[in-house]
């Protein structure tokens, strides 16, 4: 039997440094916005690319935090990381822009990279001079990851790929995307074999980017048309034929984030400008604001320590995320149409919430790995 | 202050209530009076009590893990209110030790009366805290000296309605408004500990159910619908047991005084009390008729966590709370509000 405690991680108790940190990006994060160079947006860290504001973290030290010095990071730790991330999505700050390179990018070239890769990209990604997209999901393959079919194959001097991509956000403002493609045929029996990672140049010949406008009438996403794109050798990602345990060995990082609960915060905090103390369901979003904010850290923590943390980090992603989507909801019922400034930040919620669920790990298929993880399956 | 409980007390409590699970009759209601007289050989009876009054000397990290672990078993047995309650209230009065028996504690309101009043019906001595003016007294009586009205429970533990016509005869020494606010939050931090012990069993009994029982030709855990309803509960349930753990933290760091902690208190008592919804409905469910007879043992949990959430405060009056603090908190405040820090 699999105690559910047992796959919580142990509760953090931030240090006065930490606490002094977020002190220094909060009182940063004041003057941004009080001289105008920042606004806040809901969902910031997918809506609002800002490279500038980007390049100013980054020359605050805020970028790459976890990336060692010799690769020109902080060297800090992922708590320190956290803590800075935390703030500035907290206060919906423009992120988006670093947001994919920053957290998973850097950490998967330190892991996987040669260090040829990692002295070309990770002093730029920490400079926030550089910018990367995600290249996994394809149009017949959404949760179902493995069954990609972009291919890639042999050719003087490195590979060819062919294929599409869907997806990518801000591809048409970045640098370069990891692309997870097969360069062996598809194996039934075998469905992880034969996957294989590769960087690439999202500026090369025939790569085609093309806008999948929002609902909303924004252009974050976009297909990636990519037709006999040449990659050269040194621009394999990890080892060929190792793509799937690659991607799957950093989920815990990309779940846990506290972009998993906070989506939505600069909404909260202006629903209170405007509810009433018999609102108590706002009472009740605090106290789960209060407890996801520590699930989050308490994964930080473990994650810093190295311990086994998959379980726990579907299992917070699920609740982190269902409740980003009721609290634009709970927004929703309570604003008074006649309140503009509250409404607007209510629709611009309404209209990227069904996203939340579904980035990074539908609810779906996380609830089936915390099935897994307390033995039901 | 240490927030790690000692791992030699922590063996202690799951030895000795491990094996009295093992031989116990599974029923609701009453006092186990051989578990308590173990606990009282083991001195947990009296976890945090200070050696002069019998007590253990160990602190709040190691009375949580026998708050939850009591309701994890289904334990009748008051070690919230003796120990936790009346055990600190009695020490905090600066009253000589005696060996009173069983404790508990009501706070009465101006007629002298207070309802629901958990062993009152058992207890051999009751701390009495009661209103005066703007003031606050408190008292030790025994439990023979107060009118004791037995009234129903939902998880039958025995309680009642206690009412004390003298007051003005018991000798009342003067108790702050903020000690009878930190004997509140010690109450809801007992409850949320206990609540969170109680939907962890359940969560352990639905998993045992469902991976075992056959229907259709397989384990009804290969159902995804099944599996949606375990894991929202173990979703909900370990948010509790989060916000119950960092609470508990903030009281051992800040004190049980703290605004720090009244606001992580009535969060942990706000997530618990919502989580008890998920965990009660999804696990009599997905146990089927079987979980709704007396024989089986889920409704010992089910009953006390929704008994449990409505003691020392409703959840409502936790939201209430909340929701008054962050609508004070404004945009402006919102997310120093989520971090609770003092600094």
């Amino acid at each position: 039997m699999v105690a559910l405690t047992g796959l919580l991680p142990a509760s953090m108790n931030e240090s006065p440094q930490l606490r002094a940190l977020r002190t220094e990006v909060r009182e940063f994060l004041d003057e941004e916005f009080a001289t105008g160079a920042i606004a806040p947006s809901i969902d910031c860290w997918m809506t609002g690319w800002d490279d500038a504001f980007s390049r100013r973290l980054a020359d605050r030290g805020w970028l790459g935090i976890t990336t060692p010095t010799e690769y020109g990071g902080r060297g800090g730790t992922f708590l320190e990381r956290f803590v800075v991330t935390e703030e500035l999505l907290a206060a919906g700050a423009p992120v988006a822009a670093h947001w994919i390179a920053d957290r998973q990018i850097g950490p998967s070239l330190l892991k996987f990279g040669t260090d040829e890769q990692k002295q070309r990209f990770l002093p730029e990604i920490a400079a926030g001079r550089c910018f990367f997209g995600i290249g996994m999901s394809e149009p017949d393959s959404g949760s179902d990851l493995a069954s990609v079919s972009t291919r890639a194959e042999r050719t003087d001097g490195g590979w060819l790929i062919t294929g599409a991509k869907v997806w990518t956000t801000w591809a048409h403002r970045s640098d370069y995307f990891i692309a997870l493609v097969r360069t062996e045929p598809r194996d039934e029996t075998r469905r992880h074999a034969g996957l294989s990672q590769f960087i690439v140049d999202l500026k090369a010949d025939g790569v085609d980017i093309r806008p999948i406008v929002s609902m909303g009438g924004h252009h974050h996403f976009n297909e990636v048309f990519l037709d006999q794109v040449f990659v050269p050798d040194e621009m394999v990602f990890g080892q060929i034929g190792d793509g799937w345990h690659q991607v799957t060995s950093e989920l815990a990082f990309e779940r846990s984030g506290p972009e998993r609960f906070l989506s939505p915060f600069p909404l909260y905090a202006a629903l209170l400008d405007h509810a009433a103390d018999t609102d108590l369901a706002v009472g009740r979003s605090a106290a789960r604001f209060f407890a996801l904010h520590q699930l989050s850290l308490g994964i930080a923590g473990a994650l810093q320590r190295g311990d086994a943390v998959d379980t726990s980090a579907a299992l917070y992603k699920v609740i982190g995320t269902l409740n980003e989507g009721e609290v634009v909801d709970q927004a929703a019922l309570l604003a008074d149409p006649s309140a503009n400034e509250l409404i607007e930040k209510v629709n611009g919620g309404l209209l990227q919430r069904p996203g939340f669920t579904l980035r990074g790990g539908t609810v779906e298929v996380l609830t089936g790995v915390v099935a897994r993880g307390l033995g039901l399956r | 202050m240490n927030t790690t409980a000692d791992a030699d007390v922590v063996a202690l409590i799951n030895e000795v209530l491990g094996d009295h699970w093992d031989r116990t009759e599974r029923t609701a209601g009453g006092l186990d009076a051989d578990l308590w007289a173990t606990l009282t050989e083991t001195g947990l009876h009296l976890l945090t009590g200070s050696e002069a009054h019998g007590g253990a000397e160990a602190g709040w990290a190691e009375a949580a893990v026998l708050a939850s672990r009591t309701a994890h078993h289904a334990a009748r047995v008051p070690v919230v209110e003796h120990d936790l309650l009346a055990g600190w209230l009695v020490e905090h009065l600066g009253i000589e030790p005696d060996d009173a028996g069983l404790r508990t504690v009501a706070v009465l309101d101006a007629d002298g009366r207070a309802e629901g009043v958990a062993w009152a019906p058992v207890a051999d001595s009751i701390v009495l805290v009661w209103p005066e003016g703007d003031d606050w007294l408190a008292a030790v009586v025994p439990a023979g000296s107060v009118e004791i009205a037995e009234t129903d429970h939902l998880a039958a533990r025995p309680t009642g309605t206690v009412t004390a016509a003298n007051r003005a005869d018991l000798n009342g020494r003067p108790v702050s408004a903020d000690l009878v606010a930190e004997l509140r939050a010690r109450a809801s931090l007992a409850r949320t500990l206990q609540i969170c012990g109680a939907m962890e069993r359940v969560i352990e009994l639905a998993t045992e159910h469902v991976t075992t029982r056959v229907q259709f030709g397989r384990a009804l855990s290969k159902f995804q619908a099944v599996q949606f309803a375990v894991v929202a509960m173990a979703n909900e349930a370990a948010l509790a047991r989060v916000a119950a753990d960092t609470a508990l933290h903030t009281a051992l760091r800040d004190g049980f005084a703290a605004d720090t902690t009244a606001f992580a208190v009535a969060a942990a008592r706000s997530v618990a009390g919502h989580a008890v919804s998920v965990v009660v409905r999804n696990g009599h469910q997905v146990h089927g008729a079987i979980g709704t007879t007396d024989e089986h043992s889920l409704h010992l949990f089910t009953r006390a966590m929704l008994a449990w959430r409505s003691e020392w405060g409703t959840t409502a009056d936790a939201d209430r709370f909340l929701t008054e603090r962050a609508v004070a908190a404004g945009s402006s405040g919102a997310w120093r509000m989520v971090l609770n820090s003092a600094g």
